[in-house]
């Protein structure tokens, strides 16, 4: 048997396909853009090519993500915080704590024995979010993968007083003009991201172990910076975007086996890529 | 003899249009007074003839032109108010009585007073603490309030007249617990939707009216068949003011709601005022000490909260233990409107207190507007699956 996880971000839309045994046959990711439906079929279709599967050989699919209703071909939605949840956990058994920064925003999960417990995200705007950093990069004209080995040349770091993602910009551009480094000001920028996490983390207990996840895990700066404001080691995933599509898709292989247990039917959706249309 | 099987579409309809029966009893000759706050004594207001209507914002209404006159970081629910009144929207009052409920409340009134063109305007000065002091202080403004309305009306308040008042909003309020048994039976017999829906229509209707629509939903609910599913948690919502059903209809998509201990809910109804021989000390001691808003602290030891935390918590969080128990409450949900401050400064504590009684909560905080919604459904869902 095979089951799908869909993980529909703000920035990026993942799958991961998974057998009975845990193996991970497919694991893809695309940038979302405005269709999200679209976005979910073409995911599919590929991780489909890529596995020499057909749509009707999965036997369940979890949608999650804050697009987790746009996915046309989906038998369950559930939040991406019990999904990364899970997905951390098959990672990382010991974990405790997972925090996840995302593109639009950002999370700090509680977990115990796999399972979400409590949970913190963050407002709405998008201080103490990746956005934060792609802003940021587009205002130097840096590539968003650079900024963090950038950082880590960094010997005296700046303080960035502001976390409004638009006055921190600014507060940049004077930095610059006072004749202050990049890599000064690109490290002090990871620092005020870094600590308006940690501060949303802290309403949580943190305890070990604790996973960074999302893609801004990607960025070694941000995992130095995030490690110095907690004050503690920080685990990090090969590959720290798909752990919402891995949890969705271990969901959904807990779930048709359960309903398999108890002789209930398993999908509950046709197996059929719709033609997309948005609004429908 | 009204119609027993309307009381809920009736109450629907009002709620999608409130103010068309107060504009009908407008051109029948009768006054309508605003008020912003459940802290308004609305008896003093019907024991003059005059119709309260409660003023509320639009969530889907986006703010412009009450950004003139109120900073932008600042309580939500009072900057879509006010841009609802600058936007002509109660043109219809006769007048508008608001109170220190929050100090964005008390700014507001004097933008308001201002900015709006109302024929009568008061303000009343609500004491934060319930000491002694603060009862006398209070009903010394009730007296005024009571002054500047009689001048209003060119009307005498006869302490009868009063009294009758009050009698008929504590038979709103014993009504309003009654719908409210109706939510302890799994399922609930009526939804937190409906329930909104009811407590809105009852906000823009004068009190008898109110009354029959209540009978009639209390009656119809009873004897209906097609009542809320059953769904896997019976939550508590402690929020200042949850007046929207989109709001609603987030948590519900996942759970029951049985109780929502917020404005739009029980909290204007769940106690009820005292007849006292001056029936102003009645009210002073229902709308000071009665009203469980975090805008009243209310310490074991006054000046100590620290001396004895958990007595102090059992002060100020200890009515909802027992609703609690009786209504098999199994999580509740902290909802804060941002740049809330009475109510987001009780959060830690109310969190310990819940975390006492062993039910799981989680807080959240929105924004009032069409675009948060999305974020609170993700938050609402994911606490509903780490209790499920």
């Amino acid at each position: 048997m095979y089951f799908a996880g869909v993980d529909i971000g703000s920035t990026m839309t993942k799958i991961v396909l998974l057998d009975t045994d845990d193996r991970v046959l497919s694991a893809i990711k695309g940038p979302t853009g405005p269709e999200h439906r679209q976005l979910a079929n073409e995911v599919m279709k590929t991780a489909l090519e890529q596995t020499g599967l057909q749509l009707d050989d999965i036997s369940y699919v979890v949608a999650t993500g804050y697009g987790r209703f746009n996915v046309p071909f989906a038998d369950r939605q559930i939040t991406e915080l019990s999904c990364h949840a899970r997905g951390v956990s098959s990672l990382f058994p010991n974990i405790r704590t997972a925090i996840d920064i995302g593109g639009q925003d950002a999370k700090c999960l509680k977990i115990n024995n796999g399972k979400l417990i409590d949970f913190v995200m963050n407002d709405k705007c998008a201080a103490g979010t990746g956005r934060f950093l792609e802003v940021i990069a587009a205002t130097l004209g840096i590539r968003l993968d650079d900024l963090g080995d950038i950082s880590l040349k960094s010997t005296k770091k700046i303080q960035i007083s502001n976390f409004c993602t638009i006055f921190a910009q600014q507060e940049v551009v004077s930095r610059l003009s006072e004749g202050e480094k990049l890599e000064d000001i690109i490290a002090g920028l990871h620092d005020a991201l870094a600590s308006r996490v940690a501060a949303l983390a802290r309403r949580l207990k943190v305890e070990p172990d604790v996973v960074l996840t999302g893609g801004v895990a990607k960025n070694a700066g941000m995992v130095k910076a995030m490690q110095e404001n907690l004050g503690c080691e920080l685990l990090v995933p090969e590959d720290p975007l798909i752990t919402g599509a891995m949890g969705a898709a271990i969901l959904a292989k807990e779930h048709a086996l359960e309903a398999i247990a108890k002789g209930e039917p398993v999908s509950t959706k046709p197996r059929r890529l719709e033609k997309a249309t948005l609004f429908h | 003899m009204p119609d027993k099987s309307r009381g809920l579409k009736r109450a629907k309809e009002i709620y999608q249009n409130r103010s068309r029966r107060v504009q009908e009893l407008k051109a029948a000759g009768k006054k309508i007074i605003g008020y912003p706050c459940v802290y308004v004594p609305l008896e003093i207001l019907t024991a003059l003839d005059l119709v309260p209507y409660r003023t509320c914002g639009d969530i889907k209404e986006p703010v412009t032109e009450a950004d003139r006159a109120l900073p932008t970081s600042f309580c939500p629910i009072m900057r879509t108010c006010l841009d609802c009144a600058l936007k002509g929207k109660n043109d219809f009052l006769d007048g508008m009585v608001t109170v220190h409920s929050s100090d964005p409340q008390e700014k507001t009134a004097r933008v308001w007073e201002s900015y709006v063109d109302h024929p009568y305007f008061h303000f009343i000065d609500m004491p934060g603490t319930v000491r002694p002091e603060a009862m006398e202080y209070f009903k010394s403004q009730l007296n005024d309030f009571k002054k500047t309305l009689e001048s209003f009306t060119g009307k005498k308040l006869s302490a009868d007249k009063l009294k009758a008042a009050i009698e008929s909003h504590n038979k709103q309020r014993a009504l309003v617990k009654e719908s409210y048994e109706l939510t302890k039976p799994t399922p609930p017999l009526i939804s937190g939707i409906e329930i909104v829906q009811v407590v809105k229509a009852l906000m823009s209707l004068p009190v008898t009216e109110g009354n029959e629509l209540l009978t009639q939903v209390i009656s119809e609910v009873k004897s209906r068949n097609d009542g809320p599913k059953r769904k896997p948690a019976r939550l508590l919502i402690w929020s200042s003011t949850l007046d929207d059903s989109a709001i609603m209809e987030i948590f519900e998509s996942g759970a029951n709601v049985v109780m929502d201990e917020s404005c739009g809910g029980i909290r204007p109804y769940r106690g009820s005022v005292k007849l006292t021989t001056d029936p102003l000390d009645g009210l002073a001691d229902y709308y000071l000490n009665e009203i469980t808003c975090a805008r009243t602290f209310r310490q074991a030891v006054i000046g100590e909260t620290k001396k004895d935390y958990k007595k102090d918590l059992q002060s100020r969080f200890g009515y909802l233990k027992d609703i609690i128990k009786k209504w098999n409450i199994n999580g509740a949900v902290l909802l804060l409107v941002r740049y809330c401050d009475p109510f987001a400064f009780e959060m830690p504590s109310l969190k310990d207190y819940l975390d006492g009684l062993g039910i799981p909560s989680t807080y959240i905080e929105y924004d009032y507007t069409r675009g948060a919604l999305a974020p609170l459904r993700t938050r609402v869902e994911a606490f509903l699956e780490t209790i499920s």
